[in-house]
């Protein structure tokens, strides 16, 4: 009777408090006594023409190890060189350009050019380079040469890296209520990445890279006063230019990644009606990936025709009820059916064929999300949010074919004081679902005590505390602090339990026009333990993971030096990642060193020698140090050949003088 | 020693204790909602000033922050769709009234120190802003979270820091700590760097998908970099084609190639089965099982296989 009663005053509270919008958007301006024409603009500073910067770059990299490259833009060891900038063009008549580039020259740069005349049409061009090292002097006796891989008594030695290469170009046009874009990238991938294979025994190698992705955008947009509706259509086509890898005594022992091709089309839009808005969006895709299959005895086709058929689809609302009470929510749909054939194809046990065989299983996934939330503000300065999630998740084929998650949360935000918010989160999730099974489907029969930790019934309970301090106007500190706690309560093999809980502090500081500086500091932990057995029945051995991670910063500039004409700087970054792992059978024993730390440090001098010409040299130092007790020599593990240590343990130093001049 | 402790508490505490010697002004003890009301009437007045900047230029020329509008887009005459092709200043902040006349009333003002509620505040951009990449702007978190337009974007600037390549990865950790951290972990893309960035992945005026990613699906997210595992594949790996986030962080690790944790225990949270998969490893880089890639060694087609032997994602 009392929820009825109150029900009915929250109803009428709401009719009863009109949600007046305020809406300041120059559309809605009242601008019956306005007289532009007689704007004159006497004080203004309008500048046509070039402005910006352009700068040249010339150093030295003592670099002993290329993973350096990753921190300081280029592996090479020696002289280098670079050119950046950052320049825009305006003409008198409303057309613009500008480009950006940034150190090109380097494995790692980009440059953007874009112009176009504004409200009307925009064209962009874009180059993007990015070569992430993982190691280098990396150690094979696999020699590789048009798919075939040659053992040879002489190591080969090469560096494990990915470079992308990324073109782009984009057109935009739109007038008052219309708009079309079109854009096209290619991007293309090359370098060595660590692979293995089996021949009967394994053998750690490094696998060419050698690829193209392709991809083609293009929309077009509508838009009234109160809503806004786009069709657009999203294409990308992979290419892979590495063919199947034999070894001299082993045809096609290790297939391609096979071409493949994906198509989506979307139709999005919103809608508003005073103070509720509304927005949705159903998006239909397709992959396809049919790529010749390698001709073997007890392969019945020729070529597999994989294909899925996606369907995605949202509806989202939120209304401001009243100025202190606002509802949200959303549904969303989506589903992967996989339409690829499936067939029974031959298995080897090791190098021979055994005779069995086994049937691809092509699978279905089917999503729903629902999410409903709610946000009161108490008192001015005071918020409470409330919701509620739930994600349902079919799948074919699977040990656990429906699993549920629902999750409550809460966010409590204090903005009343001036010079102090704060924000808590909490968190509450608990997943379960459809009967949990064993499927020789899916893979060889596993232990029925075995729950895998993302089918798994799961209770998580999550908080997050964060303090946000500004002192004075040239101050600020964050404090953030969180735990969670993830318990998989039905698991007696697998994954059982796991906690992550840390910190992190900033500070930082604009003390005036010539003074600034930043702190921070951080800390997680992430402990997780996983129970197995051996004997295939009760649990007989335990796995304690302990990760710990720590992270400083700091740095301070000044610019007050020589007439202001001299800025200083520093930079420091230290980090370390650790995971400890404690393996428990009769006793408890250390599984091996796997850590890694850095010190990054750099200084800068920046002088302007005049208005238009500045000269600034920098030093970057970088100490990089990882280990993992998995790594040992090529030969050192009887039977299988690995890529060598390939631990990283180097100091690495950069100088680099540039010069910069100023557009105007 | 002591003495240093308790020299650096006094200067810590005599710096936080410092307070802001901001200007006073005549609205400052308005609350949101008496402000509101007020620039509403403004507002529905429309009594602009008749010569458009120069009248606010009197006063404010010499700020150089005001200033610096005229070094970015929101600045320039020439381009029709600035604010300053139209009713300039008073666009945004709202016509001038009698602001001018001794200061007493309020102007629409934006950025950490506004009383104004960042809805509010957002109307004023999104008066012009409404094209689809703010779509879903009204139901994303930033918006439910009361973010303004403004704690991001810099509009008084030759260059918005929060649209260049080479700062928008220190505009959203600025909030988002945890994923700063996360940079710097053992393993992570390469954020810390700027070659990628966050809104690479994330849409930070709300997307409808879950994060807020850019595309519909978080694998599809991941496929726009990583094509060659978007397959279909003739062998799947269930968890692989379910959500790359089974197995992968993407705002890092401490562990190699962004991996929750290492093989072989990664893969044991998965497969007990009847065989060599539910041995113990006990140490590792001493055998097979422990060493180089550990359960990779032989099952390296881990994302899926298109030999018709793989299966077990071994070829």
């Amino acid at each position: 009777m009392s929820f009825k009663r109150n029900m009915i005053t929250l109803a009428m509270a709401v009719a009863a408090t009109p949600a007046m919008a305020a809406n300041f958007g120059v559309n809605q301006a009242n601008t019956e006594s306005v007289n532009t024409e007689r704007y004159e603009c006497k004080r203004c500073t309008n500048t046509t023409g070039y402005t910006g910067e352009v700068s040249v770059s010339a150093g030295y990299n003592d670099v002993s190890d290329v993973h350096a490259g990753n921190a300081l833009g280029t592996g090479k060891d020696g002289g280098i060189g670079a050119v950046s900038g950052d320049v825009k063009y305006q003409g008198d008549s409303g057309y613009q350009a500008q480009i950006q580039a940034h150190q090109l020259g380097m494995d790692n740069g980009f440059a953007r050019l874009s112009g176009g005349k504004a409200g009307l049409y925009q064209f962009n061009l874009d180059y993007d380079a990015i070569k992430t090292y993982q190691a280098g002097d990396v150690e094979s006796p696999l020699w590789h040469n048009n798919g075939m891989l040659t053992p040879s008594d002489t190591l080969n030695v090469f560096d494990l890296g990915l470079r992308r290469e990324k073109v782009g170009l984009g057109f935009d046009y739109g007038q008052d209520f219309y708009g079309a874009f079109v854009n096209y990238s290619q991007e293309a991938k090359t370098g060595t990445k660590s692979s293995s294979l089996v021949s009967p025994s394994p053998i750690n190698f490094g696998q060419p890279i050698d690829a193209t992705t392709k991809q083609f955008d293009a929309g077009i947009h509508f838009s009234g006063q109160n809503w806004l509706t786009e069709l657009s259509y999203f294409g990308s086509v992979y290419e892979n230019h590495i063919d199947h890898l034999s070894l001299p005594y082993a045809n096609d022992v290790y297939s391609a990644t096979p071409d493949n091709q994906a198509h989506q089309v979307s139709l999005s839009g919103q809608y508003n009606i005073n103070r509720t808005f509304m927005n949705g969006r159903i998006v239909t895709g397709r992959m396809i990936q049919d790529d010749n299959l390698i001709q073997m005895t007890g392969n019945p086709l020729q070529s597999w025709d994989g294909q899925v058929d996606t369907l995605d689809a949202r509806y989202a609302l939120t209304s401001m009820l009243t100025n202190r009470l606002r509802l949200g929510g959303s549904v969303d749909y989506s589903k992967r059916d996989n339409q690829s054939s499936s067939a029974e194809f031959a298995q080897y046990n090791f190098n021979s064929l055994t005779g069995a065989f086994r049937q691809n299983v092509p699978q279905d996934i089917e999503r729903n999300t629902y999410k409903v939330n709610a946000s009161y503000r108490i008192a001015s300065g005071y918020r409470l949010q409330a919701g509620y999630d739930r994600k349902e998740v079919e799948r074919t084929y699977s040990d656990r074919e429906q699993t549920h998650d629902d999750s409550l949360w809460m966010k409590f935000n204090v903005r009343a004081f001036d010079n102090f918010n704060f924000n808590i989160k909490a968190q509450h999730a608990n997943r379960s679902g459809s009967e949990y099974e064993a499927n020789d489907l899916t893979s060889s029969e596993d232990n029925s005590l075995m729950r895998k930790y993302y089918l798994a019934d799961r209770t998580r309970n999550a908080v997050e505390l964060r303090m946000n301090h500004t002192p004075t106007n040239w101050l600020s500190l964050d404090v953030t602090t969180r735990y969670a706690k993830d318990e998989y309560d039905d698991t007696q093999i697998g994954l059982t339990e796991s906690e992550d809980y840390g910190y992190d502090i900033n500070l930082n500081m604009a003390f005036n026009q010539h003074i600034d500086g930043y702190v921070f500091a951080g800390q997680q932990w992430i402990n997780s333990n996983q129970v197995g057995s051996q004997g295939f029945a009760r649990p007989d051995w335990a796995a304690d993971i302990e990760d710990e991670f720590v992270n400083l910063g700091l740095g301070a500039s000044y610019s007050g030096l020589m007439q202001d004409k001299l800025t200083l700087g520093v930079d420091y970054l230290f980090s370390n990642s650790v995971s400890d792992t404690y393996v428990i059978t009769d006793g408890t024993s250390p599984y091996g060193d796997y850590f890694s730390y850095n010190h990054s440090a750099s200084l800068y001098a920046d002088y302007a020698m005049n208005e238009q010409m500045a000269l600034k040299i920098t030093y970057r130092y970088e100490r990089y140090f990882d280990t993992d007790a998995a790594n040992v020599g090529v030969n050192d593990i009887p039977g299988m050949i690995t890529l060598g240590d390939i631990n990283h343990n180097y100091n690495a130093h950069q100088v680099m003088l540039s010069f910069t001049y100023k557009l105007r | 020693m002591k003495s240093i402790f308790r020299t650096l508490a006094i200067g810590v505490i005599s710096i936080l204790s410092l307070t802001t010697m901001a200007h006073a002004t005549p609205w400052d003890n308005l609350n949101s909602d008496q402000l509101e009301a007020q620039l509403v009437e403004k507002f529905e007045q429309g009594q602009y000033s008749p010569k458009g900047a120069d009248s606010c230029l009197m006063c404010h020329r010499k700020n150089d922050d005001v200033m610096a509008l005229f070094d970015g887009a929101h600045g320039k005459i020439t381009n029709s769709e600035s604010p300053m092709a139209g009713l300039q200043c008073e666009a945004c902040h709202g016509p001038q009234g009698t602001h001018n006349k001794g200061g007493k009333e309020p102007m629409i003002a934006f950025g950490k120190d506004s009383k104004l509620s960042p809805q509010t505040q957002n109307t004023v951009c999104q008066g012009c802003h409404n094209d689809p990449e703010q779509m879903a702007w009204h139901t994303s978190t930033h918006n439910l979270e009361e973010v303004a337009c403004a704690d991001c974007h810099t509009i008084h600037a030759a260059k918005d820091p929060a649209l260049d390549k080479l700062s928008v990865n220190d505009t959203c950790t600025s909030c988002h700590t945890k994923e700063k951290a996360d940079m710097n972990k053992r393993s992570s893309h390469p954020m810390k760097w700027d070659q990628m960035t966050c809104i690479d992945c994330h849409a930070p005026h709300g997307s409808m998908s879950e994060s807020a990613l850019v595309k519909p699906t978080v694998n599809d997210t991941c496929y726009s970099c990583h094509a060659e595992k978007r397959g279909p594949f003739l062998w799947e790996h269930a968890p692989v084609t379910e959500d790359c986030s089974s197995c992968h962080n993407p705002h890092g690790s401490v562990n190699d190639n962004l991996l929750d944790s290492r093989a072989p225990q990664l893969c044991q949270q998965c497969h007990a089965p009847d065989g060599h998969a539910s041995r113990v490893v006990p140490e590792p880089g001493m055998d097979a099982f422990g060493g180089g890639k550990s359960c990779l060694n032989c099952h390296g087609q881990i994302h899926g296989s298109n030999h018709p032997s793989g299966s077990l994602l071994q070829r």
